[in-house]
């Protein structure tokens, strides 16, 4: 057989692999037991191990059933991969020594995933996956201090940044915001009544 | 027989209450909108409706959300007759004779061969399931747990065999969802597993947050990135009947297309869009009208949509007997009931008669209303797809982020569901399938137990799967479904038939 690399089925398959030998790692502190009374480790020994086999066969197929490559992915896509996987992990350590606000409950790992996603839709390539992500993050971060609407508002003017029909319409986008705002009010507040603070914790 | 109408007069006491009714029809009219919208589909919105549901009593929130799947069905095709545009998977096949039809300018009496297909489809599936679920219920209550766990061994291997694809990668994916399964609290010594000491996870990691990252999420990213410059509607819909001639065409294929949807809806892994698949390769090759296939032939149109309802129905079958979702919308209603206590499996019958019967009463009921809602109400629909997407998609997004957040009032929730957009956005562009991994990811707990149980049971002699002969007959069959899948002439003729 001739090598035909798909290159999809490789990545694929050593994600796969990668799981599967970090879940065989961690599993390690789990008593296995034995066959008749399974301990909490035996079943994810047994699916991790399944887990790499897979894997390595769809490593091995990949090799030859291409070619498939993944989506082409310029310089500036890759460099900005890194950079955002770098700032995501910069902000969430050291946030939390600028305000004790992101000291508490998960909001360092907030504004760690919502600086790693701005930072990731610089590059044309994974624009919309780090704006609708960070508009995502957002939501978290400002809900339970900033409040109901507050958090929305800042949700939506995210999101609508990933389309460019919304940048030109400045009413567009104002008339979306109140609406939004209304309908989210009178279906989870009015009729379902979440529990949450509608305005700022000050 | 006499017993099968009493339950079934039951049933209909329970779905015609007034709140079940009102529910129904949401759920219809849901379930049509998101049809008719491309972009978003039945699982998406059922996992985003899912903290709704919590408010409400189990048989209430089950009867809507059943709704929304079907109805989903229906209105799927109202776009693809009309503009050329699948608004679901299901409907996909429905765009290749549809369209020309109403190209044609029988668009009218495409959409009311649809309807009417698929009303009766409907009908059809509903009896079947009424029939037999008390049946198979009997059966399921004489499994052990070695059966059970080759049941659902089963279950994953023919989603895996049937999935889109490599059969391997779905087969990975399986696992994967399988071990995402295993965070958290083992059941039986209270262990901490894979929780990295995060409090949020000793429950196990949310279903709500991977359903609503992979299929909503993702898939408003993915839909941005390619922008699709929506057609306006030109085409007339004109009268919404069919001439003497066209009723007696579609009759067969409609007939023929509800078996096929009946038998595949019921298989694990099938649901609606392979019986479309299955049920339009069979009018090209079997019907009167098949010379005139790719010039709009009614018989293309009136087959898969009777079968892809009848598929959407039975789906309903392996659920409410034995407890095991066949698909991803299947797999959500298993969380639906856990969420409202209730251990889906074969005592549901006995246990929640209002819930088992009224759903099926209800079933008739929302084929019923959605024939209404589809033939006299389609203006509606169409205006509907004038909304562009730039407004879509931020509510879209926002209905997701309070959805997400009011499951357990936490942020933590969100968090996961970024996680878990950006892996099902990899997932895509890897061509790995999320289905499989939602099944998985609902069926291995389920799993874990039964073997453990099993395994105790024999005393650790793993020859009880082979010995006990319901047990030995689905390993039996996931064998050979597997083994056929890697001939490679079969497999060559699933990507076609999975290609349309």
């Amino acid at each position: 057989m001739k090598l035909n690399i798909n290159t999809k089925d490789v990545v694929s398959g050593a994600f796969l692999i990668l799981v599967a030998l970090a879940g065989l790692y961690l599993n390690q502190d789990h008593s296995l037991g034995t066959a008749r009374r399974m301990g909490p480790g035996y079943m994810p020994m047994m699916v991790f191990w399944l887990l790499a086999g897979l894997g390595a066969l769809t490593v091995l197929g990949g090799l030859f059933s291409g070619p498939d490559p993944l989506e082409k992915w310029t310089g500036v896509d890759v460099g900005s991969l890194a950079a955002a996987v770098a700032a995501g992990v910069i902000v969430w350590k050291i946030s939390p020594q600028f305000s004790g606000f992101f000291g508490t409950t998960y909001n360092a790992v907030g504004i760690g995933i919502l600086a790693g996603m701005v930072v990731l839709s610089f590059s044309a390539g994974w624009r919309f996956l780090g704006l609708v992500c960070a508009a995502v993050a957002m939501f978290g971060l400002m809900l339970e201090k900033f409040g109901f609407f507050a958090a929305l508002t800042g949700t939506i003017l995210i999101s609508v940044l990933a389309e460019p029909g919304h940048r030109s319409r400045p009413l567009g986008v104002l008339g979306l915001l109140v609406f939004l705002l209304a309908l989210c009010w009178w279906v989870f507040i009015r009729e379902l009544d979440i529990r949450v603070n509608l305005w700022p914790q000050l | 027989m006499e017993l099968l109408l009493t339950n079934l007069a039951h049933g209909f006491g329970v779905a015609l209450s007034l709140q079940n009714l009102s529910f129904a029809l949401l759920g219809a009219l849901i379930g049509t909108a998101i049809g008719v919208l491309p972009g978003i589909g039945p699982v998406a919105t059922i996992s985003l409706l899912l903290p709704i549901t919590f408010g409400l009593p189990a048989t209430t929130a089950i009867i809507m959300l059943a709704g929304i799947f079907y109805g989903a069905q229906y209105g799927g095709s109202t776009t693809a007759i009309l503009l050329n545009l699948p608004g679901e998977v299901s409907s996909v096949v429905t765009t290749l004779e549809g369209y020309k039809m109403a190209r044609n300018g029988r668009a009218g009496a495409a959409l009311a061969t649809a309807a009417l297909g698929s009303f009766f489809a409907g009908t059809v599936a509903t009896v079947l399931v009424a029939a037999s679920g008390p049946l198979l219920t009997q059966v399921a209550l004489s499994f052990g747990p070695a059966d059970y766990f080759s049941l659902m061994l089963l279950g994953l291997i023919i989603a895996c065999v049937l999935a889109q694809g490599s059969v391997i990668k779905a087969i990975g994916m399986v696992v994967l969802g399988v071990a995402l399964g295993l965070v958290g609290t083992d059941v039986q010594t209270g262990q901490q597993r894979f929780t990295f000491g995060i409090p949020e996870l000793s429950d196990g990691i949310g279903f709500v947050p991977i359903a609503m990252g992979m299929f909503g999420i993702a898939e408003i990213i993915l839909n941005l990135e390619r922008p699709e410059a929506r057609s306006v509607l030109k085409t007339k819909v004109g009268q919404l009947w069919l001439t003497k001639e066209e009723f007696k065409r579609a009759t067969p294929s409609v007939l023929r297309g509800t078996v096929v949807g009946s038998l595949l809806g019921i298989l694990p892994g099938g649901g609606a869009s392979l019986a479309a698949f299955g049920s339009y390769m069979m009018e090209r090759k079997i019907s009167r009208g098949r010379h005139l296939f790719g010039q709009g032939a009614i018989e293309g149109v009136a087959g898969p949509e009777a079968a892809n309802n009848a598929a959407a129905q039975t789906s309903f079958i392996p659920l409410l007997t034995l407890g095991i979702p066949s698909n991803a919308v299947m797999a959500l209603m298993v969380g639906a009931l856990i969420i409202q206590g209730i251990q889906p499996g074969p005592r549901m019958v006995e246990a929640q008669p209002d819930l088992f019967w009224g759903l099926i009463a209800s079933m008739w009921i929302g084929n019923l209303m959605l024939l209404v809602i589809n033939l006299p109400m389609i203006g509606m629909w169409v205006k509907l797809l004038q909304v562009p997407y730039k407004f879509l998609y931020p509510s879209i997004l926002v209905f997701c982020c309070i959805g997400v957040y009011s499951l357990n009032n936490n942020v933590f929730d969100v968090y996961m569901t970024v996680l878990f957009t950006v892996f099902g956005y990899m997932c895509n562009k890897l061509k790995l399938e999320p289905a499989p991994l939602l099944i998985g990811f609902v069926l291995g707990p389920m799993m874990e137990e039964h073997l453990r149980r099993a395994m105790l049971l024999s005393r650790g002699d793993p020859m009880v799967f082979l010995q006990r002969p319901i047990s030995a007959t689905m390993l039996g069959i996931a064998s050979v479904a597997l083994l056929l899948m890697l001939l490679p002439n079969i497999r060559k003729k699933k990507d076609e038939a999975m290609a349309g």
